[in-house]
């Protein structure tokens, strides 16, 4: 059995510093990580190989070549192959471009499942995924936060989904595309130590332009169909506050303030 | 006359309202008729609001079938030519939207919170980097202009008073059904925190005794909510969560205790009237945006105003 693992590398947003005096968020020397509910899907791959040693994953990623460092790591975790899709034609590109060129590689390529992640945590936008089903014409589902292993390679697989105020289940025709949230039951292992310095260099294969033969109007920014007309930091509305400390007059206060606006 | 179709999800009725809002802020001054478009059952309750009302009532096509229901909008576009799409940025909604965009060959705008103008052009304004960052967005001048609207963040306060002209839809294409709806397991039967008045909300500063929280929130007749730090540890459910990757609430009064206020957290908090904050940094990001700020530990705080409201109920009886 194949498995696709789309991947993608984003900044840690959780760690920004946000700098109040001059209103920017300090961007320097921030750290890539494999976005969260990605590590969710490649978790999952790692378990079913794990029971089926035959099963071969391969990660996919569309990002400049500076990811490759990390690439490496997950190819240490016991994935077979990674394709690095990369060329400066695509910087710049939207989810509309993006899913465009993931698509026009995963239609070249046979597989027996797509997984992915739900949001990714820089641009969030949930696009990609569903966007990939339906140039590729197959079943996607977000918000996935289970997968029956049992029922994982037969003709449909059974899937648990979180709708918000439900749980969902749901059987599904494959090949489709999975996309995870991040949930604590598929949690990525960590590297054995025999393998943190293995060479994985010839598992990564890097694909450009000169393959998937875009022209060069069709894709990056002059492709997409969005574009960012600008970004700016939410200036937050200031309010006169009184600070009263923690003692009974304090607790008086803050109830005379539930009183007088009818909270109690 | 633009023309505007909403998609209309049954689950999310005030939601998918709530876009009519948004439609109007898009064109502004010019003249515009608006469309709904529901699959399955009919949607009464959106007479009046509505220049025309789309039901698609075929039994074939499920309510979370979103190929054929991609088929269904597609079809749509091609008779009526709509100038814009709208879905509700629901789970349904934020897969349809992106299937149908990639459909229509047009560009798709994530869970827009806000919309400007700027230059002639419709600016789509979304939260991007967990809500670190605010982007605006502008399609480039492709038919229709299609975008997901974050929930609860427009609310739309017009009248029903249209003469709404119903349309039975047949579709043409129907393909058959790739998945299968096997069982729905509601949630723990907790109310949800966006529709609460009031919120008891535990941060990273609350730790171990963020359950003590439901004390004080049973005395205020109030839900408890959670930062994301808390949601991490595990110490609250997701759906718990205020917040960009959390929810958006828009309560009248909001305690937060041992909530430092990220950027994303505040995020949440945009439509809320008053915050109480406990802290024991009086100058963490929150207490700028508090009503109050109570300086010092948030468990003492607890049972001292728990304590407090108990006895001024009691000397009242
Ligand atoms: C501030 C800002 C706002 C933006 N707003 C929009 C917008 O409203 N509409 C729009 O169309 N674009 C928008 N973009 C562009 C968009 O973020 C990029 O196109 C990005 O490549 C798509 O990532 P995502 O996080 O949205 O993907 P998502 O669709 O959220 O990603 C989900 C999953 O798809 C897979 N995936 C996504 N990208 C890749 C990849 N490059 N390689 C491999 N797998 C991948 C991963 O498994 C990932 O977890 C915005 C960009 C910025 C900076
Ligand atoms: N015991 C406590 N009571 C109230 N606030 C606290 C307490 N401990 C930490 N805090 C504050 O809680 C917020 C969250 O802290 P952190 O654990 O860093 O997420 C910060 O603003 C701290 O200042």
């Amino acid at each position: 059995m194949k498995i696709m693992c789309l991947v993608k590398f984003t900044p840690d947003v959780e760690n920004f510093i946000y700098d109040y005096e001059k209103n920017v968020l300090v961007r320097e020397n921030v750290r890539m990580i494999l976005n969260p509910d990605d590590a969710s899907a490649l978790a999952f791959a790692l378990k079913i190989k794990n029971r089926r040693p035959e099963t071969s994953i391969e990660i996919i990623t569309m990002a400049p070549q500076s990811v490759i460092p990390h690439m490496e790591d997950l190819l240490r975790l016991k994935v077979d192959k990674a394709t690095l899709i990369s060329d400066k034609l695509y910087v710049g590109s939207d989810t509309y471009i993006t899913s465009r060129i993931l698509g026009k590689y995963l239609s070249s390529v046979a597989y027996d499942c797509i997984l992915t992640g739900t949001g990714a945590m820089d641009g969030d936008t949930s696009h990609v995924p569903s966007q990939l089903g339906e140039l590729l014409n197959i079943c996607q589902m977000s918000n996935v936060v289970e997968i029956e292993e049992e029922t994982f390679g037969s003709e449909s697989a059974v899937i648990e989904v979180d709708e918000e105020r439900n749980f969902a289940k749901y059987k599904i025709c494959m090949p489709a595309i999975l996309s995870l949230q991040k949930v604590r039951n598929y949690k990525l292992p960590y590297i054995k130590y025999e393998d943190l310095e293995r060479n994985v260099k010839d598992q990564i294969t890097i694909i450009d332009n000169e393959t998937l033969g875009f022209e060069s109007n069709q894709v990056g920014i002059s492709g997409s169909l969005t574009q960012v007309s600008g970004t700016f930091v939410k200036i937050m509305e200031k309010k006169d506050k009184r600070v009263v400390r923690n003692d009974s007059e304090g607790i008086n206060t803050v109830y005379q303030f539930l009183r007088d606006k009818g909270f109690v | 006359m633009k023309k505007s179709l909403i998609y209309i999800e049954q689950n999310h009725f005030q939601n998918s309202m709530d876009l009519l809002e948004v439609v109007r802020q898009v064109y502004d001054a010019e003249e515009y008729e608006t469309y709904g478009v529901s699959f399955g059952a009919s949607c009464d309750e959106a007479e009046g609001l509505f220049d025309y009302l789309i039901e698609v009532p075929d039994q074939r096509i499920r309510s979370y079938d979103v190929i054929n229901m991609t088929n269904v909008l597609e079809e749509l576009q091609g008779f009526y030519h709509f100038d814009s799409i709208l879905f509700p940025a629901t789970q349904l909604g934020r897969m349809l939207a992106p299937r149908t965009a990639m459909r229509l060959h047009v560009g798709l705008v994530a869970d827009v919170t806000a919309i400007r103008h700027k230059n002639g052009f419709v600016e789509m304004v979304r939260p991007a980097f967990s809500g670190k960052i605010m982007a605006g967005i502008v399609n480039r001048n492709r038919v229709p202009l299609m975008m997901s609207v974050r929930q609860n963040v427009f609310s739309y306060q017009g009248a029903s008073q249209k003469q709404t002209e119903k349309i039975k839809y047949s579709p043409i294409r129907i393909e058959d059904r790739k998945i299968e709806l096997i069982e729905v397991r509601e949630k723990e039967k907790t109310r949800d925190i966006r529709e609460s008045e009031i919120l008891i909300s535990g941060g990273g500063g609350t730790g171990r005794y963020f359950p003590k929280l439901k004390h004080l929130a049973d005395e205020l007749n109030a839900q408890v909510s959670a930062s994301r730090k808390t949601v991490d540890s595990g110490t609250a459910p997701r759906s718990m969560q205020v917040g960009q990757s959390g929810k958006t609430v828009s309560t009248k009064l909001y305690m937060a205790l041992g909530i430092s206020g990220s950027l994303q957290h505040m995020e949440g908090l945009k439509n809320v009237e008053n915050i109480v904050s406990v802290n024991t940094n009086r100058d963490a990001p929150i207490c700028s945006r508090s009503d109050i700020v109570v300086e010092g530990d948030a468990e003492e705080f607890i049972e001292r105003l728990t304590d407090k409201i108990k006895w001024e109920k009691q000397s009242r009886e």
